[in-house]
């Protein structure tokens, strides 16, 4: 959450044109400058960003620091590509800029988007490097695009120039199958010098490693509606969870701590649903109604509570047939799955193949409010949790859209 | 215009009349090209501790004497001069310029603009020389920005301890924090005393 001024050098350039980024590199470019002023301006609402173009006929500043993500968003329309870059001078014109920010408080930063050559030597570079270091100016570059030679050498040493105790970062993009706003997003450039980034950064990187999927999950969620995002992001993720242990139990049936630790997830779910806002819930029994495994795995979670008066599960015996009460929708589910055939063999010897990645679904059930990984029946259910096919994945998240959409 | 002290310190109460280091708003003191961030603090100390060098000093970067220091104080205060004890071999800073009451200035302002009062220091690593102030321009200082543009021949510049005496007053300067500045009119806002029930309304 530091207080920070930024401004950001654009490269608008000739070299810009190419399309090893795709779309362009410059559209590539501006999408991880629209991100960027997302992430800064959610971090701490009393931070600036400003813009600057450094090619065409000169050094332009298109918005002064400003908290306006709006009037940001709108400055990069229509923006023309040509000319050369001017690095020094861009610089420079930043540097200027932030001085004459209105809150002196502000910790003072810069971005540079660097895709074009440099023609600029080392020395000079370096020189105003140490300027910046003097007046206490971080500077962020991104290098990517045009690969000349002495370029990386010449922006390494302009951030060692710098550098003071680590603010200052360098990220080296090549072109490839990633965008450059993804890749931008697990860099300190992003989650901001190692705070621990805000719900903003780790939610879309959280996101973008879950999914592989390039940009948001369910679309612009964190930006627009953390809360949104976050229950359809645990919906999911339970979703999947209970899929999963399902296909375990058909197989496992004798293990009665694994159905205790799908009962709990299972009313876990249950209890989140209750607890998200009543779309996500709604989307959530609709889920139900589509999915077969569910229901079976409910309508044996069911049975569990009705043969089994464990006592570590008593609170959450109670908590589903309350749930099922309550909501007619998921009592229709329940109902269905009465009918329903049990789980083939088939799909649980896909599941069994594939293993789950444990780290990365503690973490994400760590995230999740009311769940103690260290509680033994999540453990359990780790334990027993495998990845999800793709085409379920897929699957799901065409049912989210939809349910957004309406 | 320095003066040193001619008693012995033990006799004189010298400490008490140093003790403006207490009004000093110690984390929101900043400094420009210093080498460690952060280490502009440890120069505020009491009078006794001033030839103290075990521990942190200010130092600024390699190759580069200049040094800025932001000192904000937490009531308006009183200086009638200021001590300064710098580094060994040539680290010691050779002038001094200072402005009162401005945040925010960087090095381009400071070289630039006219500053209140400027000394030409001396090596004073004993601590015993200070430097008056033109009083009636620090009657009420809120906060004082120290500039030393140069030091002695050395590479770099290095202080151990900055010292103030004056007076604090009890008094804040403070900025105005809640204005609303009005875009358009709210009535409501606005009420006369003919809606208020009742007084002669006022013509001029």
């Amino acid at each position: 959450m530091v207080l920070e001024a930024t401004m950001i050098c654009i490269d608008n350039s000739e070299w810009m044109r190419n399309g090893d980024y795709s779309p362009s590199r410059f559209q590539a470019q501006a999408d991880a400058v629209n991100l960027i002023c997302g992430a800064k301006t959610q971090s701490n609402p009393e931070n600036t960003v400003g813009v600057l173009t450094m090619a065409g006929k000169g050094v332009r500043v298109l918005v002064t620091p400003t908290s306006d993500l709006g009037k940001i968003l709108a400055c990069m329309h229509g923006l023309e590509i040509g000319g050369e870059m001017n690095l020094a001078a861009g610089i420079q014109v930043a540097q200027l800029a932030l001085k004459h920010r209105q809150n002196k408080k502000q910790q003072q930063r810069i971005i540079v988007f660097a895709g074009s050559p440099i023609k600029h030597d080392k020395k000079s570079l370096e020189m105003i490097g140490r300027k910046l270091k003097k007046n206490s100016v971080a500077l962020d570059i991104v290098n990517f695009g045009e690969d000349d030679e002495g370029k990386m050498e010449k922006l390494e040493a302009l951030l060692a120039a710098v550098n003071n105790n680590d603010t200052s970062h360098i990220v080296h993009v090549s072109a490839g199958p990633n965008a450059l706003s993804d890749v931008l997003m697990s860099t300190p450039i992003f989650t901001g010098d190692g705070e621990g980034g805000s719900g903003f950064a780790a939610a879309a990187a959280a996101a973008a490693a879950a999914g592989g999927v390039s940009g948001f999950e369910f679309g612009v969620d964190p930006n627009l509606d953390p809360e949104l995002a976050l229950a359809l992001r645990v919906s999911m993720e339970e979703e999947r969870a209970r899929q999963e242990a399902a296909a375990k139990k058909a197989a496992e049936e004798a293990s009665k701590q694994e159905k205790g630790g799908e009962e709990q997830s299972s009313s876990q779910e249950a209890t989140m649903t209750e607890h998200a806002s009543g779309g996500t819930s709604e989307a959530d029994n609709k889920k139900n109604d589509l999915s077969d495994d569910d229901n079976a795995l409910l309508q044996q979670a069911l049975a569990m509570s009705m043969d089994e008066p464990a006592s570590s599960h008593d609170l959450q015996d109670m908590e589903m047939p309350d749930v099922a009460a309550d909501d007619p929708e998921l009592a229709l589910a329940l109902q269905l799955s009465v009918q329903d055939s049990t789980k083939d063999s088939s799909s649980q010897t896909d599941m069994s193949k594939l293993l789950a990645d444990q780290s990365f679904v503690s973490s994400i059930l760590a995230s999740l409010p009311g769940v103690d990984p260290n509680d033994p029946s999540v453990k359990e259910v780790l334990a027993s949790m495998q990845s999800q096919s793709e085409s379920q994945q897929k699957q799901d998240e065409d049912k989210a859209t939809e349910e957004e959409e309406k | 215009m320095a003066c040193t002290h001619d008693h012995s310190c033990e006799d004189h109460d010298c400490s008490s009349n140093w003790s403006l280091y207490k009004h000093i708003d110690l984390p929101k003191v900043t400094a420009l090209n210093e080498a460690n961030p952060g280490s502009v603090k440890s120069v505020f100390k009491a009078w006794e501790e001033r030839l103290n060098s075990s521990g942190e000093n200010l130092e600024s970067n390699e190759g580069d004497p200049e040094l800025l220091v932001y000192i904000p104080f937490t009531s308006d205060v009183k200086i009638k001069s200021v001590s300064v004890v710098g580094g060994a071999d040539g680290a010691s800073p050779s002038k001094m310029r200072v402005f009162i009451n401005r945040d925010g200035i960087d090095f381009s302002d400071a070289q630039s603009m006219q500053p209140v009062q400027e000394w030409d220091l001396i090596e004073n690593l004993q601590g015993v020389v200070e430097y008056q102030t033109r009083y009636s321009k620090f009657q009420s200082v809120a906060s004082i920005t120290l500039h030393f543009p140069e030091s002695f021949g050395g590479d770099t510049t290095q202080i151990h301890y900055i010292g103030f005496k004056g007076e604090a007053t009890q008094l804040k300067r403070d900025v105005v924090a809640t204005i609303v500045y009005e875009i358009t009119p709210n009535p409501s806002d606005h009420k006369t005393r003919a809606e208020t029930g009742g007084g002669l309304s006022h013509v001029e």
